[in-house]
């Protein structure tokens, strides 16, 4: 017997789920513990033993590995609570990460914090400009050197920043990408002086051409990389001594786990991992039930997560955006898109009804929950009009308070808007609905899809709510709602069943048809890079696939778009087919006869992907099939529920997930109860029990 | 300048009384709208999804225009737009790019209806197409518009646009700029509205005709394609949406988005005080060889609920630095959008709907056909958009709420620089044309509660960026010795103005000098004034280093980080210049930083010695404009306080001293700004210093200390020598409280300009 598990810390929840490969799959609960958040891993690991009646140090002596994603250093960069860091750079070009190409005033900004101008500021600065000190030295575009590397005065900067208590130094210097001899000579300097200090260069972080995102990604990389290598130094000491024998993995925005030792070197690719877990899950459930065209919403209280997987794979990005930075980070593309149950409500200055951006949050929350919220929020609209319980959630352990929610409501919205407060919380509903909606559209629509032919898959604790109505809005006419053991915890699902994913890029700018042998060089070394980290992770792969992409664009346009390559050795033909496959995908995203291939194409950045297929894939286990259709042996009575303000309350069946089976099948208005989220089945819409327990909801007409 | 020419007006598109022009269309032309008694009834809830809707439709339109166009003025600059308008034109839901074009949309679409609704038609599956800044669409000839009725049932229900600058499109300079240009006879062709698309099929005739007249008709030719289809984007989704709900109530949705605006807009005026705020500013050269300067007048008075902008006594129109009225109208919204509407949705119809604009025929913001107007959007417009701002920033300073949106002027212009010439670093040498966009990094003014954005970018062009050095380097054959934000380039004031910062390029790769086309402002004279006090930023300043030791030093291993290090022979880029770069040589601009607000003398001692350890002052600065000293970086505030009286006294010793009135009671005080407050006295008003509470006289005729210097008396900011531009004589002028002596307006000006303090105090 051997176990695999996922661990998934959030900001309020960690989250566990364990497999065993042969059909066992249990999850387990905990409140996360901020700062230290290891005493939470432990805490749901020790939920975990308990439901498999073993315990822990038995558990884990048999765990094959675990796979663990972590908020902690996304956390720390989004609060700024990070150590000091210097940062080095070419003479003339300090202030690239000050001026931000302007961008960083409004990157990252909703739609309407980008209208309201006067109320933006670029006072996010990575660090005060007393720890950016500038280097003599110059290098070229063909990575020639201009002016060589001053070294005395390189010494006397370095000397600088360690008299001001810096202990860790980001070196990004222009064009290192293309010749690093001057960044990896400053890391031997600062090695002279200290050889303690942890030094992150841009060519090894971020080979990538464009500074200002290179800058900030090996800084934002400096800042987090000693707080994640003591925090996973921590993590693995203690479930060493708790027993645990195989190897104990982190997951990166790319979707793929790498192991915690080789984790801080290049901290920076950790910081989506949380965010990630949702959509692997989405791709493994998706391949057991058939589907390869997927739209994942993850929502939870404060965020409304959407991934997209297309053909089977989930759809990747290079970029992200945290603290309104650029950074360099291969990633699946995760867009927060909205703002959860926690949405609040308002009337704006012209009396019209809105719903978010603004979350209530954890704190002060909802009104209903009774801990000092008084703004009307998404959550307390669904109390009143009966979608959740009134007994609370959690099967009662968090209570809710309809009258809160009734106050807030009449006060805020329905009152000023002579609404009655359950017409004000059915008009909150929909809104929230269509906004949804059309925010989703524009994730699927600006990734070049056509969402109709997606199935949609909602989790979390606030989507099964709603997801029905937000899939319609956008012509989706299939929604899966993951239930069976890992309804609560889906993303840590993810999480156990991910591979190991090592990525390996380098800028090397050049126009297209460029030599082969060169294109040819720089995936070898590339390769060579993969492979040897790979073998570092002291794991035992079933199957390594390596898979080479070039990002081109059109020179006079702004977009590069990600290409395949095919496995070397290249020749004229190959990068003949890579660069029709550009064009092919470039159609496709953005419409035919949309690029200008008059002007050229270009090819930017090498990059090679190598996936170590662990010995497991975990996936969920099938439930009791159903005597017959009618689910009346899973049916929980009736209460009132509005879904519709036309309709008004309907007496609305409610069932409980727990006695659901497989073949069951729930004629909309229904209501499905789950500890940690309920599921609504509109009228004129079907649910259906499959043989792994999920619900799926589909029109009825 | 050319005569005006007969048989032009005819192109002139002006706001209209929708009813008036609904009731002159053709019977063959049937219209689709709703009752009030259908607007006012809709549910909050319907209202609210389809604004939401319509907002999605115009975002994904703007995505379509933004993906599809090559041009780097669309993609980086982001000099583009769209919108969706009613059936009568006006616009119901714009983008965030370019607020300018906002001011231009609804002109062309009223003038479309007027003359072309008989011959040849509007129906539907056609596009238009303009670039005819007369007949309105754009600011000038760069900007294109393709537009599109929306038909439903037969009725013709709304229009969608989508506009962007052009790279080039003919005419005798690159980019279809000269800056040498008599009228716009050597500019661009203005085309008025034809139809591109007919029958939902693009016309290949008129695209032809259209694509020949660039230099680069690949490039224009994309962009027609990208403009088409983001409209077709927007009529698909509109008529999913009516599909949907219903066309009456889409319509009565879009005509409730104009109300709510327009009654929001209306509220917050209301709430304000009546009066009237004047400003000036001006265009320092007209064109290459022009000494002159040029003035932009506007007296702002908000009356009720609506506002005036009375553009009476600006100059005639001049060389290439002329606009036409879209391109005035264009100055308002840039100003109007973000300064009273950023909490308010940009129905801009609605917003519209607030102001009358009172102009002369044959101004710089109002230029005659064939006067050239090239330069338009960054000449005229822009300057017509940071005078309304300075009139509204005084407008809303009374109020401590909506004096959250109170700005002082920021970076007045895109110091604009064209290189081109010959790539040698590839095999075969290429030719190469690039306009340097960082000067888009500009600073913005700064506030009542907050210093401005450094290196904010341009206030116009809010989603503005601008390329990294690699980018341009891989691009272009030059080599990029420094791009640092520059120290002291904000305004002085109680809270700083962003600064601005400077690039300098050496030719890199490149055997042949390279041509130079310069287009700026504001070097002779500010055009980022500070407000209540607050001094200028800094003054543009564009030089050549001829024969520099840029080889000698690079080889010798330094990094030359300043001009004097680089040539004993700097010249300075004159506004509108054709000029070269030689290898050896070095191009350096440095860019406008934003005003300041209030008197740098009370800014917090802390927040300078901050600004000097962030190196947005220089130590000079601190203690001379500032009055700060500080020892190791900390401020020693005995030291600080005597350095601040010996600079008040200066500025006693220094002035015309008028005779003290004395303090009154400002206990029951009105709030004019940070200096000021207004106490009732005798029936009337009397205004005093809100710090010493003297009495400075009635409203009309305040008794103010009165100073002029030369302009560097205003800061180290000022790094350009104006008698290098201009003949008239330029000055530092401030007024100060004579009891206390805080500044309470400073400037740097022509001599014989009118300020609006002197104004009231000469009664």
């Amino acid at each position: 017997m051997a176990y695999v598990i996922g661990v998934d810390v959030g900001g309020t929840f960690t989250d566990a789920v364990l497999d065993d490969d042969s059909g066992t799959v249990v999850a387990a609960k905990s409140p996360s513990t901020p700062p230290d958040y290891s005493r939470s891993v432990l805490d749901a690991l020790e939920r975990l033993a308990e439901q498999l009646g073993t315990p822990l140090a038995t558990m884990l002596a048999q765990t094959h590995h675990i796979a663990h994603g972590t908020t902690s250093s996304l956390n720390a960069l989004v609060t700024g609570n990070v150590p000091d860091v210097g940062f080095l750079t070419t003479r003339g070009h300090r202030d690239s990460i000050f001026i931000m190409n302007v961008e960083g005033r409004y990157l990252g900004r909703c739609p309407h914090e980008l209208q309201h101008v006067l109320g933006q500021a670029k006072d996010h600065a990575l660090l005060p400009k007393r720890h950016a000190l500038e280097v003599i030295e110059r290098i070229d575009r063909d990575g020639s050197v201009v002016v060589a590397l001053d070294e005395d005065q390189a010494r006397a900067a370095i000397r600088t920043l360690r008299d001001d208590g810096v202990r860790a130094i980001a070196i990004s210097l222009l064009w290192s990408f293309r010749n690093p001899v001057h960044e990896r000579r400053l890391r031997e300097l600062v090695a002279e002086q200290d050889p303690e200090l942890y030094v992150a260069l841009s060519s090894e972080v971020s080979p990538r051409i464009r500074e200002f995102a290179r800058n900030a990604t090996t800084i934002m990389s400096t800042q987090i990389g000693p707080g994640l290598r003591d925090y996973l130094g921590t993590l693995e000491t203690s479930l060493r001594e708790r027993g645990l024998a195989g190897p104990l993995l982190v997951m990166q925005s790319n979707g793929g786990a790498v192991a915690a030792a080789e984790a801080p070197a290049a901290a920076i690719s950790t910081v989506g991992s949380v965010l990630t877990g949702g959509v692997v899950g989405s791709v493994q459930l998706g391949r057991q039930l058939g589907h390869r065209d997927i739209i994942s919403t993850d929502v939870g209280g404060t965020t409304f997560l959407a991934g997209l997987i297309v053909d089977g794979e989930p759809v990747r990005d290079t970029t992200t955006v945290i603290n309104h930075h650029p950074i360099n980070v291969p990633t699946l593309r995760v867009d927060a898109i909205g703002s959860g149950g926690g949405a609040i409500a308002w009337l704006d200055g012209g009396g019209n009804l809105r719903v978010g951006p603004r979350s209530a949050g954890a704190v002060p929350g909802p009104a209903c929950y009774g801990t000092g919220g008084t703004e009307p929020t998404n959550t307390d609209a669904n109390l009143v009009l009966g979608i959740l319980p009134e007994r609370g959630l959690l099967g009662g352990r968090k209570a809710l308070s309809v009258d809160l929610a009734r106050q807030a409501i009449d006060t805020q919205i329905a009152k000023p808007l002579g609404l009655s407060v359950e017409q004000a919380a059915a008009a909150i509903h929909a809104v929230q609905n269509a906004q949804t909606g059309d925010l989703l559209r524009k994730t699927v629509v600006e990734a070049g899809h056509d969402p109709r032919r997606f199935v949609l898959y909602a989790f979390g604790g606030a989507g099964p709510a709603h997801c029905a109505r937000y899939a319609a809005e956008v012509g989706v006419s299939e929604v899966v709602v993951p239930l069976g053991p890992v309804a609560s915890a889906f993303s840590a699902f993810g999480l156990a069943s991910s591979d190991v994913v090592l990525a390996a890029e380098l800028s090397d700018p050049t126009f297209v048809p460029f030599d082969p042998a060169r294109a040819e060089r720089n995936f070898a070394e590339l390769e060579e890079r993969v492979r040897d980290g790979l073998a570092r992770q002291g794991l035992a792969f079933d199957t390594v696939e390596l898979f080479r992409e070039i990002d081109m664009r059109y020179t006079m346009q702004l977009a590069e778009v990600t290409t395949p390559v095919a496995a070397g050795p290249l020749d004229t033909a190959a990068i003949e087919a890579a660069a029709a496959g550009f064009e092919e995908r470039y159609a496709a995203l953005y419409g035919a006869d949309a690029g200008f291939r008059e002007a050229g194409i270009q090819a930017i950045t090498f990059r090679v992907r190598g996936v170590g297929a662990l010995p497991f894939s975990p996936a969920l286990p099938e439930v009791p099939a159903a005597g017959s259709a009618d689910p009346a042996e899973a049916r929980d009575g009736t209460r009132p529920v509005c879904l519709d303000a036309a309709a008004g309350y309907v007496d609305t069946a409610v069932y409980d997930y727990r006695r659901l089976r497989s073949g069951h099948v729930l004629a909309g208005p229904a209501i499905v109860e789950v500890p940690t989220t309920t599921v609504v089945i509109p009228a004129g819409h079907t649910g259906t029990v499959d043989r792994l327990g999920n619900l799926t909801i589909r029109s009825a007409s | 300048m050319s005569m005006p020419i007969p048989g032009s007006e005819i192109f002139s598109s002006r706001p209209v009384d929708p009813a008036e022009l609904q009731a002159s269309l053709p019977s063959t032309l049937v219209t689709h709208t709703v009752t009030q008694e259908q607007v006012d009834g809709l549910d909050p809830l319907t209202h609210e999804v389809v604004r939401h809707r319509l907002w999605s439709v115009t975002d994904e339109m703007g995505e379509a225009l933004k993906r599809m166009s090559g041009s780097p003025i669309v993609t980086d600059a982001n000099d583009f737009d769209f919108a969706v308008s009613d059936e009568i034109g006006q616009e119901v839901q714009v983008g965030l790019y370019n607020p300018m074009l906002v001011g231009a949309v609804d002109l062309a679409i009223y003038w479309t209806l007027r003359h072309r609704a008989v011959n040849p038609g509007i129906a539907e599956g056609d596009m238009f197409l303009t670039n005819d800044p007369w007949v309105g669409g754009g600011l000038h000839q760069n900007d294109t518009m393709v537009y599109q009725p929306v038909f439903h049932e037969g009725k013709l229900f709304a229009w969608t646009s989508a506009i962007c600058h052009e790279p080039d499109l003919g005419g005798v300079g690159l980019g279809s700029f000269s800056p040498a240009a008599q009228d716009v006879f050597s500019e661009s062709l203005p085309t008025p509205p034809v139809t591109v698309v007919r029958d939902f099929r693009l016309q290949r005739d008129v695209a032809d005709l259209w694509v020949r007249r660039s230099r680069v008709p690949m490039l224009v030719g994309l962009d027609l394609r990208a403009k088409v289809g983001a409209n077709n984007v927007g009529r698909e989704r509109i008529l999913a949406l009516i599909a949907q709900y219903g066309a009456d109530t889409v319509k009565a949705v879009m005509k409730r988005m104009m109300g709510d605006a327009e009654s929001r807009l209306r509220g917050k005026l209301a709430g304000l005080p009546d009066g009237s705020w004047t400003a000036t500013g001006y265009q320092d050269q007209s064109h290459e060889g022009d000494r002159g300067l040029h003035r932009i007048t506007v007296t702002t008075t908000k009356t009720g609920d609506h506002l005036t902008f009375d553009f009476t006594g600006t100059d005639p129109q001049a060389g290439v630095v002329n606009c036409t009225y879209a391109g005035m109208r264009g100055g308002v919204m840039l100003a109007l959008l973000p300064i009273l509407a950023g909490d308010i949705p940009w129905s801009a119809g609605g917003l519209m709907r607030c102001f009358d604009l009172v102009t002369e025929e044959g101004t710089l913001n109002n230029a005659t056909y064939p006067a050239a107007v090239g330069r338009g959007p960054i000449g005229p417009a822009w300057l017509t958009g940071s005078l309304v701002a300075e009139c509204l920033s005084q407008m809303l300073d009374h109020d401590l709420e909506l004096g959250k949106n109170v700005q002082a002027t920021c970076c007045g212009t895109w110091d604009t620089a064209v290189i081109a010439g010959l790539d040698q670093r590839g095999e075969q040498p290429v030719p190469f044309l690039n306009i340097i966009m960082e000067p888009m990094a500009g600073g913005y003014g700064a506030r009542p509660h907050a210093d401005g954005i450094d290196t904010g970018g341009l206030f116009c062009i809010p989603m503005g960026r601008i390329p990294d050095v690699e980018m341009t380097e891989f691009l272009y054959p030059v080599l990029t010795l420094w791009r640092r934000e520059e120290p002291d380039s904000g305004g002085p004031g109680r809270h700083r103005g962003g600064v601005g910062a400077s690039v300098a390029i050496t030719p890199h790769g490149t055997s042949l000098p390279m041509g130079l086309v310069l287009a700026s402002a504001g070097k002779a004279v500010s055009q980022n004034a500070g407000l209540s006090g607050g001094h200028p930023g800094n003054t543009g300043l564009d030089v050549v280093a001829r024969r520099s030791r840029v080889a000698e030093l690079l080889a010798a291993g330094t990094m030359p980080t300043e001009l004097a290090e680089l040539s004993d022979e700097l010249e300075p880029g004159q506004n509108y210049a054709s000029s070269y770069l030689a290898p050896g040589e070095v191009l350096s601009m440095t860019w406008q930083g934003g005003g300041g607000y209030g008197d740098p003398l009370t800014r917090d001692p802390a927040a300078v010695a901050r600004d000097l350890r962030e190196e947005k002052i220089t130590a000079d600065a601190a203690r001379s404009v500032y009055g700060v000293v500080l020892a190791d970086g900390a401020v020693d505030d005995a030291a600080t306080a005597a350095e601040r009286e010996r600079r008040r006294a200066h500025r006693r010793e220094r002035s015309g001293a008028p005779a003290a009135a004395g303090p009154v009671d400002v206990t029951a005080g009105r709030r004019l700004d940070d200096n000021l407050v207004e106490v009732p006295r005798d029936g009337g008003h009397t205004v005093a210093c809100r710090h010493c509470s003297e009495s400075l006289g009635a409203a009309g005729a305040l008794t103010l200390a009165r100073y002029e210097g030369p302009p560097t008396d205003a800061g180290p900011q000022i790094t350009a020598t104006a008698a290098d531009y201009v003949d008239a004589p330029v000055v530092f002028r401030q007024y100060c409280c004579p009891g206390c002596w805080t500044a309470v307006w400073s400037g740097v000006v022509p001599a014989d300009h009118t300020d609006p303090v002197g104004a009231r105090a000469a009664g």
